[in-house]
């Protein structure tokens, strides 16, 4: 590039800067850690699985919106070359978009035309074990000049950014202990944190970090605490020993304090816990954790033994917000369980919680939000019907909050089931025993329905809802310009007002949208990108 | 995690199992892999065979059988005897119906199953005490044909019967036609696809203009509502267009046969439907 060409390529880049309020990032050595830590500063990328560290799923880009947004266009269309369930959340940097194929595929796109630049396809055991999880993949992380991605098998995979070639891959667990990984890493100052699924074919749980650089293993924390160890007499007999308690869905990081937040799975198995009495800690909880020794620095379990895996793996928002009239550093949940949480960020203490989804286990939460239980909120051998269902209030899909608004916006379902309990003894390595202990029937049809719900974020009330027909399994996106954007369950992919919840534009896709969407921006374009069915849409401005 | 593989997987297992009988008959029975001759239950072995369903089938099936997001099968012992059975776990739906293929539980586990799902109720779907012959006369007598269709003859404005037997119980076919708005059903085999929710659902729309529509429900999201009304004519509405969406519950527009047939041409009627589907 000559000076003068240069010259006007870094001014007009300015410029493109300049109109979407957004900074440059130099580009030259990757994404480096102060560019994540500061992301909002980068809203033209989507740098993290939760749009910044504190998962918030929030955009400052605000070309789009209320105004505008009635103009959307698909730009371009990109079909999966591995078909499956596609529930991948893309990561967007300097020009390239990288998105997950089931099972284990990563795409890097051009986009600007959704022509794939590179891809690489995980060598899977033909014995490959997923009990209770779907093989599929939900996103990647990246650090510097390196994407890292978590394979179905249970290995994390450091691949060139440019090219796609492999640079390190280590084994996180033994699939053939049915270890299985669908999430998204998450990539902080020189480590590579990831956690595991597959706890129903009865394992412990943990939570890994890796060095960035060579995939060595730098710490473990199990879920579970063994023999001599603290919270080990929640667990009846040895039930600790398979119990479950994964860390399936990506968690988030407060690099102020150098703190993970990471939610856990169901203990197992998981409809009848006779074998397993006790609060079966630290399953169903929230775990904080010093990123640099892996050590747990507090923990909240939302649901103490639990028999309805209400898994409390959806993605913890982090946000700063006056409480009372003091401002607070505090971590919220729309949890699996119907019910909404906000914690002290810094000492996981209760602040409050309510009911966001109809629920018919618990009376309420007492003062250090435990859940008070009502009678006859377990499952039987006839069946018994409960508020939520086993898909739960909201599942893995992401929440979002806009400091805007202060509103939490949750893709919730109101539906219940009728709990059935079964024989309580693992049956370890079955890949067709998916957990034991019972099932579910729901209460399906017309009888339950979905609504994105606007969550007064410090205390869980009520603003608005959008009531949808079917069961969604998208997440939200919420934007600087005021919108919503989330999709329905009959292919519909669609933008709300942030404030009011009012519908301002859809379009029907096909096929139901089953990812997190999210939004960036190229030579001065807002983008927003959904994953429907087995393709990939992109929208913009005319 | 597990719930939201149980949900896929009912949601497949459901379309799988219904779109399995007219599967068979375009392109021929499934076969089992060799296996053993069919083993007398014991008690021991009902118990195990429960213990083995709940963990594998009740998912999808109900802890008794009588469905969850899959079907009923608790006439399946009647309707298809243990090699039926077991041909059906042992190979799955058939390609595109998303049944799973158990074939990996090994020959004695199916066995377990086969005998365990057979002790369900096996009169619970109704007995049968008409003749089917007299019945399809009846069938043609009574005009059914207007809007079913049956192995590619009649009209389409109701669910095609070709393979009613299959999935839907003698009872369930007796009571839908004395009062038909009752008993719409829950899935429809032809419809399951296309959408999740009861087919045949009448609703009546007022339009901003005044204009009224009313027919039954095709499919349905968010934003938009498909109709078929009483000429068979699909309408398509924009909500934002409708003043007013309301569901006439117990409403059908196939008439009652309660006064119209005698309860010997009634028996007669269901016999013959009965028989139509996989049990032929």
């Amino acid at each position: 590039m000559n000076t003068s060409r240069s010259r006007w390529f870094f001014s007009a880049l300015a410029v493109i800067a300049l109109l979407l309020g957004t900074c440059l990032r130099s580009g030259a050595q990757g994404v480096t850690y102060d560019e994540l830590v500061h992301s909002a500063d980068h809203p033209q990328d989507w740098l993290t699985y939760g749009g910044n560290y504190a998962s918030q799923r929030f955009s400052e880009l605000k070309q789009v919106n209320t105004e505008t947004v009635k103009d959307l266009k698909i730009q371009w269309v990109y079909q999966l070359k591995h078909q499956g369930i596609f529930e991948s959340s893309p990561i967007v940097v300097d020009g390239i978009m990288y998105v997950t194929e089931p099972p284990t595929t990563v795409t890097a796109l051009d986009v600007h035309t959704g022509k794939p630049l590179w891809r690489w396809t995980a060598t899977l055991p033909r014995d490959l074990l997923t009990i209770g999880l779907f093989p599929t993949n939900r996103g990647v992380a990246i650090l510097d000049d390196t994407v890292y991605v978590a394979t179905i098998d249970a290995h994390l995979v450091a691949l060139d950014a440019k090219t796609g070639a492999v640079k390190w891959d280590v084994e996180v667990g033994n699939n053939k202990e049915s270890v299985a990984i669908t999430q998204a890493p998450l990539a902080i100052n020189g480590k590579i944190i990831v956690g595991m699924g597959g706890g129903e074919g009865g394992l412990r749980g943990y939570i890994d970090a890796y060095d960035a650089k060579d995939g060595h293993r730098l710490w473990r924390l199990y879920t579970i605490p063994t023999t001599g160890e603290p919270g080990v007499e929640t667990w009846e007999g040895d039930s600790y020993k398979y119990g479950g308690a994964t860390t399936w869905n990506t968690g988030s990081y407060d690099p102020e304090t150098n703190t993970l937040f990471w939610g856990t799975g169901n203990p197992a198995p998981d409809w009848n816990g006779d074998a397993r009495k006790g609060d079966n800690l630290y399953s169903c909880s929230l775990l904080a954790i010093d990123a640099d020794t892996g050590k747990m620095k507090w923990y909240f379990q939302f649901s103490p033994h639990e028999t309805h895996d209400w898994d409390a793996a959806e993605p913890p928002i982090l946000f700063d917000a006056k409480i009372d009239g003091t401002m607070r550093k505090l971590v919220a949940q729309a949890n699996r369980n119907a019910f909404y949480y906000v914690l002290d960020r810094d000492t996981g203490k209760f602040i409050t919680g309510m009911a966001y989804a109809k629920e018919t286990w618990a009376k309420g939460l007492d003062a250090n939000g435990r859940p008070i239980e009502l009678p006859n909120n377990q499952p039987t051998t006839k069946g018994n019907l409960i508020y939520p269902s086993i898909t739960g209030s909201v599942n893995w899909t992401s929440s979002s909050y806009s400091p805007l608004t202060g509103l939490f916006y949750v893709d919730t379902r109101e539906q219940g089931a009728y709990y059935y309990k079964g024989h309580p003894e693992m049956e370890p390595n079955n890949p067709r025993d998916i957990g034991g202990g019972g099932g579910q029937k729901v209460v399906g049809g017309d009888k339950a329905y979905s609504a994105i719900r606007a969550l007064e974020g410090t205390s869980g009330k009520l603003k608005w809802q959008f009531k949808m027909i079917g069961d969604t399994w998208t997440g939200t996106l919420v934007t600087a310009g005021n919108l919503v954007f989330c999709a329905d369950a009959g292919g519909n992919f669609f933008a709300l007002n942030a404030e009011t919840g009012e519908p301002l534009w859809h379009i029907q896709l096909g096929n139901s949208v089953r990812a997190n969407p999210i939004t960036y921006a190229v030579d001065g374009k807002q983008y927003l990108e959904a994953a429907a069915g087995n393709s990939v849409f992109v929208f913009r401005l005319p | 995690m597990t719930a939201r593989y149980r949900f896929l997987c009912t949601s497949l297992f459901l379309a799988g199992l219904l779109a399995w009988a007219p599967t068979i008959a375009a392109q021929g029975p499934p076969v089992a892999p060799p296996h053993s001759p069919h083993p007398t239950p014991t008690p021991q072995s009902l118990a195990e065979g429960k213990t083995l369903f709940e963990g594998t089938c009740a998912g999808c099936h109900g802890i008794d059988g009588s469905g969850a997001n899959g079907p009923d099968i608790r006439n399946v012992g009647k309707q298809l005897g243990p090699e039926g059975i077991y041909t059906m776990i042992a190979t799955g739906g058939a390609m595109g119906s998303g049944m799973p293929n158990f074939s990996s539980l090994g020959d004695q586990k199916i066995w377990l199953l086969v005998n365990y799902v057979s002790t369900f109720d096996e009169t619970g779907g109704g007995a049968v005490t008409g003749d089917p012959a007299k019945g399809k006369e009846v069938y043609e007598a009574s005009g059914c044909s207007t809007c079913h269709m049956i192995d590619g003859k009649g009209g389409d404005s109701g669910p095609d019967l070709s393979q009613i037997g299959g999935v839907r119980s003698a009872g369930f076919l007796h009571d839908a036609l004395l009062d038909p708005g009752a008993n719409l059903p829950q899935t429809d085999a032809a419809l399951q696809e296309r959408s999740p929710y009861p087919s045949y659902t009448m609703y009546r729309v007022v339009m901003k203009d005044g204009k009224v529509i009313e027919g039954t429900r095709v499919d349905e999201d968010s934003f938009s509502i498909q109709l078929r009304d009483a000429k068979g004519q699909i309408r398509s509405i924009q909500k934002m267009d409708a003043s007013k969406i309301e569901v006439e519950p117990d409403k059908s527009f196939m008439p009652s046969y309660k006064d119209k047939l005698s309860e010997a041409q009634l028996n007669d009627l269901v016999a013959y439907l009965a028989g139509l589907g996989a049990a032929r």
